[in-house]
C-alpha cells in the first residue's frame, strides 16, 4: 500500500537550530493523524515540511506518493491547508464566499472566472461545516469559531487527498469544535488523509487514529490506546502528565495549558 | 468660469487625472490590504529619480521612471522574500537612495526648479495628447493584469500563508502585484507628482476599507473617492485659484479623515452625534 505520509530520519533547522531531530514514521492508509506537543515542539515546522515549505537538511519525504523535496507543488495542489486562524486578519473585507471560493483557485484557469462546479463545490463544503446559510455574509460579521470553520470549508472546497489542520480547536466554542472534529473525522473516513496538529489532546483522543508526540524528536507514534502513557505524555511535555479514565473515556491533565 | 472648465488642457487634465484615479483606487486597495502603503511611497521615489535619471540624460522621462521603479519593486520585493533583512530598513535605504539618485539627476540639468517641481507634484494641467496616450496604455496595463489575476491576488492578500500551501505560486503573483504597484506610480507621477503619488495610491481605497466588507465593494468605493477627489480637486484650484495636483491631494487625504469619523468599522466619539449616526446607519450594509 503507497504511504500517505512517510518520514525518514528528516531534520530540520533554523539558522542552525535543530527544530525537528530524526523525524521518522509512517501512516499507510488515509487516517487522522494528530500531531501534538508543546509550544515550540516543532508541530507547525513538521506541516510546514510535510509541504515542502522548509527543506530538511536531512532526510526524505513522501507525501501521497510524491517525494516532496522533488516535486513540492504537486504534492501542495493535493493538499487543503487551514492556517492557524490568529494568521488572519479578520477585518478583511472578504465575504464567506470569496474565503471559500479561495480554494477553487488553483483549480481555476488564470484568468477565468470561477465555473459552477466550483461554486458548488465551495456551497457543498460550507454545507459539510454547517455554514451554508452564511454564504454571502461577512467573513469579518462570523465568530472566531465559525471563521475557523470557514477556513475548513476553504480547504474542502479543493477535494483534497490530504488535510494539513494547524490548530484548528484552538479559540473555538464547543459547537464549532465538535463540528470540525466531525468533519475531519468523515473527511477520513472516506479516504482523505487528515493531519491535525494541536496542544490540547482531550477532544481528539476518541477521534485519532494515529498521535505523534512530539517534541523536536519523535517521543511517541502510534495508536492513542497503545501510546498515551502517563511517561510517555510526560516526556513529551516536559512536565508531570496524568491520565484520568472515566468509563470508557480517558483525559489527559497537565500536558498544556490547554489540556 | 464656466468656460475655462472645459478649456482643452483642462479636458485633457480631467482625462488624464481620471485615469490616475481610477488605476490607483483599484491598486490601492491591494495595497492598502497588504500593508504596502510605505514601500508604494519608496516605489514612488525611486520612478521620480528615474524620470529626473532619463531627463537630465535626454530619454523620455516617464520611461526613465518605469525603468527605475520596477527595478526597484523588484529588488524591495526579492529582498523582503529572500534577504532575510528587515523590511523597514530596506525601504528606508532604498528611499534615501532613490531620492539622492533624484538630486544628484537634478544636478545634472539646467532646468533645475521646473523639471524638480514638475515631477515632485506633478504637472496635471500641462498634459500633452502624448502623455495620455502613455498613460492610458500604463493604465491599461494595470487594470489587465488586476482582471486576469484577480482571485490570485485576493487569495495572497487574504492568506499568503494557506495559498501557499494549497500550491499558488505565490513569489510569482507578489512580485506581479509590487509592479503594479510601481506602473501605478509611474502613471500617478507626471499627474500628481512622487510626493502626491502615495496620497492617491493609498487615501481613497483607506477611506473605502472604512465602508467595506467585501472586496469588490472596497475598489468600487475607492474609484468614487478617487474620482470625487479629482473633480472636486480641479474644480476647487480653478475657483480659488491653487494648483490642481496638491488640491486634488488634500480633498484625497479630507475624504480619508471624514471616512474614519463616519467609519462603519469604528466605534468613535462621533458616532454619537445624531446627524453622523444617521449616516453611518444609512451607509451600512
Amino acid at each position: 500500500m503507497r504511504p500517505v505520509i512517510l518520514l525518514e530520519n528528516v531534520t530540520v533547522a533554523y539558522n542552525g537550530e535543530p527544530a525537528l531531530m530524526k523525524i521518522s514514521f509512517k501512516v499507510e492508509e488515509p487516517s487522522f493523524l494528530v500531531v501534538a506537543g508543546p509550544n515550540g515542539a516543532g508541530k507547525t515546522t513538521l506541516l510546514k515540511t510535510l509541504l515542502g515549505l522548509l527543506k530538511p537538511i536531512e532526510g526524505k519525504i513522501v507525501v501521497l506518493g510524491i517525494n516532496v523535496l522533488k516535486n513540492p507543488l504537486r504534492v501542495r495542489k493535493l493538499v487543503g491547508y487551514v492556517p492557524q486562524r490568529e494568521r488572519i486578519d479578520p477585518s478583511m473585507p472578504m465575504l464567506v464566499k470569496d474565503v471559500v471560493l479561495m480554494g477553487r483557485t488553483t483549480k481555476t484557469g488564470l484568468g477565468r472566472l470561477f465555473t459552477k462546479e466550483d461554486i458548488e463545490a465551495a456551497k457543498k463544503a460550507l454545507e459539510l461545516v454547517g455554514l451554508e446559510e452564511h454564504w454571502d455574509e461577512a467573513f469579518s460579521h462570523l465568530s472566531g469559531g465559525q471563521q475557523q470553520r470557514v477556513l475548513i470549508a476553504r480547504a474542502l472546497a479543493s477535494n483534497p487527498k490530504l488535510l494539513l489542520l494547524d490548530e484548528p480547536l484552538s479559540g473555538v466554542d464547543a459547537l464549532s469544535q465538535n463540528v470540525i472534529l466531525g468533519v475531519l473525522r468523515e473527511m477520513a473516513d472516506r479516504g482523505t488523509g487528515v493531519v491535525m496538529v494541536t496542544h490540547d489532546l482531550n477532544p481528539i483522543l476518541e477521534l485519532a487514529d494515529y498521535i505523534l508526540l512530539l517534541n523536536k524528536r519523535v517521543v511517541g507514534f502510534g495508536r492513542p490506546n497503545k501510546i498515551l502513557s502517563r511517561e510517555v505524555l510526560s516526556e513529551a511535555y516536559n512536565r508531570s502528565v496524568d491520565i484520568v479514565r472515566v468509563g470508557e473515556t480517558c483525559f489527559v491533565l497537565g500536558g498544556d495549558s490547554h489540556a | 468660469m464656466l468656460e475655462i472648465m472645459f478649456a482643452p488642457f483642462i479636458v485633457k487634465a480631467v482625462i488624464a487625472a481620471l485615469l490616475a484615479a481610477i488605476v490607483s483606487a483599484v491598486i490601492g486597495s491591494f495595497t492598502v490590504l497588504r500593508g504596502l502603503s510605505t514601500m508604494g511611497a519608496s516605489i514612488a521615489h525611486a520612478s521620480l529619480a528615474g524620470a529626473l535619471l532619463a531627463f537630465a540624460m535626454k530619454y523620455e522621462p516617464l520611461l526613465g521612471a518605469l525603468a527605475l521603479s520596477m527595478l526597484f519593486a523588484l529588488i524591495t520585493a526579492y529582498s523582503s522574500e529572500h534577504g532575510g533583512v528587515r523590511m523597514d530598513i530596506v525601504l528606508g535605504v532604498s528611499f534615501g537612495f532613490s531620492s539622492a539618485l533624484a538630486a544628484l539627476s537634478l544636478s545634472l540639468t539646467r532646468e533645475y526648479t521646473t523639471t524638480a517641481y514638475t515631477y515632485l507634484i506633478g504637472e496635471v494641467l500641462g498634459v500633452t495628447d502624448s502623455d495620455i496616450i502613455l498613460l492610458s496604455s500604463y493604465s491599461l496595463a494595470v487594470i489587465i493584469g488586476v482582471v486576469l489575476f484577480y482571485k490570485e491576488f485576493k487569495f495572497i492578500t487574504f492568506d499568503m500563508e494557506a495559498a501557499q500551501a494549497m500550491g499558488l505560486n505565490t513569489s510569482f503573483y507578489n512580485y506581479l502585484m509590487i509592479m503594479l504597484i510601481a506602473l501605478t506610480c509611474v502613471v500617478e507621477l507626471k499627474i500628481v507628482g512622487s510626493i502626491l503619488a502615495v496620497v492617491f495610491i493609498v487615501a481613497p481605497a483607506a477611506s473605502a476599507y472604512e465602508f467595506s466588507h467585501d472586496m469588490e465593494r472596497m475598489i468600487g468605493l475607492s474609484m468614487l473617492f478617487a474620482v470625487a477627489s479629482v473633480l472636486l480637486g480641479m474644480l476647487l484650484s480653478i475657483v480659488f485659484n491653487l494648483p490642481s495636483s496638491p488640491t486634488m491631494g488634500l480633498v484625497a487625504s479630507a475624504i480619508y479623515m471624514v471616512s474614519i469619523v463616519l467609519s462603519t468599522k469604528r466605534r468613535i466619539c462621533a458616532c454619537r452625534i445624531p446627524v453622523i449616526r444617521t449616516i453611518r446607519e444609512k451607509t451600512m450594509r
